[in-house]
This record gives C-alpha cells, structure tokens and sequence, in this order.
C-alpha cells in the first residue's frame, strides 16, 4: 500500500500491458518510461501546451495531468497506435502531415494528429474554423497552423474517400 | 546562500522571501478510488486535511507537482456514479459535480436558457482542458499567482500569506496579472470563468458531508483565502435558478491569447429587462480579485432604468470605482470598464 507499486493494467493502443505506477505517476511518464512509447513527448508538463495529447475513449485529453492509475479500463491511443499494426500503412492524418509539411520539429505532431483525429471522428466534414478551434489547445512554437490545419482538412477529404 | 544571492535567482524585485523550511513533496501518497459518495466522504472524514479529492486533476496535480500542496492521500471521485447531469426543469438547472466544462459548453439546454454558462464555459483554458476539467473543480480551483505556485524545484517558494506567512509578495514584486479590486491580505486573483457567470445568475453549490447535505449560495462560497469548504465535504451540485423572462445574459473575457490563458480581467452580466427598464442587474467582475468581486454600485447604477450606452459606460465606471491597482496592473483597470459596458450592453441583444 503505502509508497508501493500499484499494479495496473492499461489499454494502450489495444494491447493490455500490466505495469506497476506509483500513485501520483501520470499517464504521460507510464507511457514514456515504463512502456516505452515515447512517441508521445513531454514538453511544458502543466496542461498547457496540449503535445502530450492522448486520446482516452476517444477524447482528446492531456497525458501530463491525468494519472496513470486512474486509467486502468479506458482505451488510450498514443500515436504508436495510428498506423495499421498489420501493414505499417500510415493513417490519412500522418500521410497528410508527411507528404504537405504538417510539421517543422514536430514536437507538437502526435497531439495535432491525435486532436484532430478526434475532431474528425466527431465531425467528418469540419471547416477551417471547426479545425483551429478544435486545435486551439495544441501549441506549435514553429507557427505552423496554416499548413497544420490544412493538412487536417486534407486528411478529412482522404478520409472521406474524396 | 546569501540572501543577495536569493535576490537574484528568484528575480524577485521586493523584499527578500523566507524559505520554506521543509520541503512540502510527501514520501507516498495513498490513491484512493471511491465508488460510492459514502465511501469518498468516509475517507475523507478518516484523512481529514491530509486527503485532497481528485476529479479533473488539472489543478491538484499542478499543485502538487509544484509542492503547493502535498496530500498523502487522493480521493479520486471520478469512480462515483452518478455526479455527471444537467438537468432543466421549471425551476432551474441543476448540474452534477463531476460534469465536465465541455458538457457545460455543448449542452443544448444551457445555450437556450443559460447562454452565459455556455460563454463562460467556452472560454475556460483550451478544448483538451474543458475535455477533463469539471465544472466544480473550475469553481474550487486555487489561484496562479507565481509567488504562491513557485515550486522549490525551481528556487526558493515563497512562504506567503496564502500560505500562512506574512507577507504578499506580489505588492511591492511582479504584479502585472494581480489583484485590482477587492484584494487585502492576498493579491492572487480567483481564475475561474464559471465562478462569475455562476454568481451572475444566483446560483448555489450543494454540499454533502458525513453528517448533513447542505446548500450554499455560491455568494457565500469564496473567501479572500480560498472558500468554506471543509476538508470532509464534497460539491455534489451547482444549482441554478431559473432565469426570469426578459433576462439578458453576457460573459466576456479579455486575455493575450484567445486560448488556455486564464482571464486578465472578465465580466459577468446578468439584467432582467421590463417594460424597457433594468429591474434587476447582476455584474460580477473575475480575474481581478482574490474572490469573484459583484461590482453592486455598477448594479445600483443600472437598475430602474432603461439601458443606454452613457448609462452602461457609467455602471463600468462605477464597477471599477474602488479598485486599487498596484504598480504594474492599473492596465487592468480600463480593460475591466470595457468589459463592463460591453457586457451590459451585450445583455439587451441577448436575452432569453
């Protein structure tokens, strides 16, 4: 109890992995120390700056201020998760991103992607203004929003079949 | 280290801070996930002060992780069913604890019958937080001054008054984001959105302890240092009166970035209109005082009598008559009257 491991078991990109967490460890420094997933970056660790987005039953959500024991039953995708696991073959959001320049040091990338993931999960015919305001808590220090939001709705069209 | 020496890593211009003595990061923590209400009261009844209840998280991790506060045991409530709702009726709208600000802000009930809660709602940090946050923990939420919230792992903390010290080092220090108004031992600002569109419309908190469930006005709530919580009570609904016909409601927000920022100053209106005149005004002021400040002689200066635009920029001149700015945030004080006025005159092209 006091000062021990709590075991866990966590559903993360479809794989349940049991893992011991200290009470107050986030879900952010399970997925990145513990479970070896360090696609999803660590960057202001104070809910501020949305790159460590994760999205827990399908809603976008910030992996630095969630702990990990509360998480135990929930479905977590990370951007290890995006890909086909069968065939490597990318996801319409991480094609777009590569092939129109959707990153500069792609620091924020996996919570763009995740975000905006959500958003057109949710709504998949979003406007411009739908995307800037879904991505509104995902900073990019590179400024690169117009392309950002430009590859979300390309990737909404791919998505789409268009 | 000298004391210059402290001087000059905080970058702090007033008086030299005292030092914490004992680092505040606990050994363990003991994590708790109640699936009932009883059982999250029983451990609080048992934990007492060492027990901090868990929802959202945004803010308790924040504070913990900057050793403002060490709990040796969390009461994760998010396990108890049943405390997420809006229901509507008659008589008014009751929302659940742990209801989240997102639902708060895409609820359609709320946008018909009590848009300010909406506005509000939306202009709370950025989607991802309103995605977690509740509406309780953004009405309990401490404040963010940067001498209460510095953590020793980046220099000294500040022992301040909030703390239990002597001083506020926010008078004579860094005090561009402070208090203008209503501020006395304490200069940190509440930087809750929900707090002044709640108080706006009346509402009242209810609360649920061991012994007896009671119900607060949200008016009766907050205080200079925090609020009348005890440490073996829970919110378990914000309830609000149904607005009168004729009812103008408007939210505004001002900060750097239209996103996450919490507020540099915000405004709160709710007016009843009828036949023409404002027969009853609600104005409170956020991100300007220590406790969500309802500016009465700006309410005085409207009510019982028709709203115009000269009658709005006096009520914002008078909602703004006592403020007492420090050195560096009197800024603050025009952009407060502004959004006063505008929110007074956004009442009457807003009203359900």
């Amino acid at each position: 109890m006091l000062g021990e491991l709590i075991p866990v078991v966590l559903r993360v990109n479809g794989d349940d992995y049991e893992v011991g967490v200290k009470p107050v460890e986030t879900l952010l420094d399970v997925l990145r120390e513990k479970l070896g997933l360090t696609g999803t970056p660590m960057m202001c660790d104070e809910g501020e700056c949305g790159s460590c987005t994760v999205l827990i039953d399908g809603k976008p959500v910030l992996s630095c201020m969630t702990l990990a024991v509360e998480c135990e039953g929930k479905d977590i995708l990370t951007i290890e998760g995006l890909a086909d696991p069968a065939t490597g073959e990318l996801h319409p959001l991480q094609r777009t991103f590569v092939e129109r320049s959707g990153m500069q040091c792609g620091i924020c990338t996996p919570g763009m992607i995740l975000t905006a993931k959500a958003l057109i999960d949710g709504n998949p015919d979003p406007t411009e203004d739908d995307v800037r305001e879904a991505l509104a808590g995902n900073l990019c220090r590179c400024g690169n929003y117009p392309r950002i939001a430009e590859c979300v709705l390309a990737a909404a069209e791919l998505m789409k079949g268009g | 280290m000298t004391k210059s020496e402290v001087f000059e890593t905080c970058q702090h211009h007033g008086p030299v801070p005292i030092l914490r003595k004992e680092p505040a990061e606990p050994r363990y923590i003991d994590h708790f996930d109640a699936r009932t209400l009883e059982s999250a009261l029983e451990l609080l009844r048992r934990y007492g002060a060492a027990a901090k209840i868990i929802a959202g998280g945004l803010d308790v991790i924040g504070l913990m992780r900057k050793q403002v506060i060490a709990p040796q045991v969390l009461v994760n409530i998010k396990t108890v069913p049943g405390l997420v709702y809006t229901t509507e009726d008659a008589e008014g709208l009751k929302i659940g604890a742990l209801t989240t600000i997102r639902d708060v802000e895409t609820s359609e009930a709320i946008r018909q019958r009590y848009p300010i809660l909406a506005e509000a709602a939306h202009a709370v940090g950025s989607p991802l937080v309103r995605n977690m946050a509740t509406i309780v923990g953004n009405l309990c939420q401490d404040v963010r001054c940067w001498y209460y919230r510095r953590s020793p792992a980046t220099g000294p903390s500040f022992f301040c008054r909030r703390k239990g010290g002597h001083e506020c080092y926010a008078v004579d220090g860094e005090n561009a984001y402070h208090a203008i108004i209503g501020a006395d031992q304490c200069h940190a600002v509440n930087p809750s959105d929900m707090a002044p569109a709640l108080l706006a419309l009346r509402a009242s908190l209810k609360i649920a302890s061991p012994s007896n469930d009671r119900v607060v006005p949200l008016a009766e709530f907050y205080r200079p240092m925090g609020n009348i919580l005890q440490p073996d009570e829970i919110i378990t609904e914000v309830q609000v009166p149904a607005p009168l016909p004729g009812t103008g409601q408007c939210y505004l927000k001002f900060r750097v970035r239209q996103t996450i920022d919490f507020a540099i100053s915000s405004a709160a209106a709710v007016i009843v209109t009828r036949a023409g005149v404002a027969s009853e005004a609600r104005i409170v002021l956020g991100g300007g005082s220590p406790a969500p400040y309802e500016a009465f002689d700006a309410e005085a200066t409207i009510t019982g009598k028709a709203i115009t635009e000269s009658l709005a920029e006096g009520a914002a001149r008078a909602a703004v008559g006592h403020a007492t700015p420090l050195a560096q945030n009197a800024y603050k004080v025009p952009i407060t009257e502004a959004l006063v006025k505008r929110a007074i005159l956004g009442c009457l092209s807003d009203q359900t």
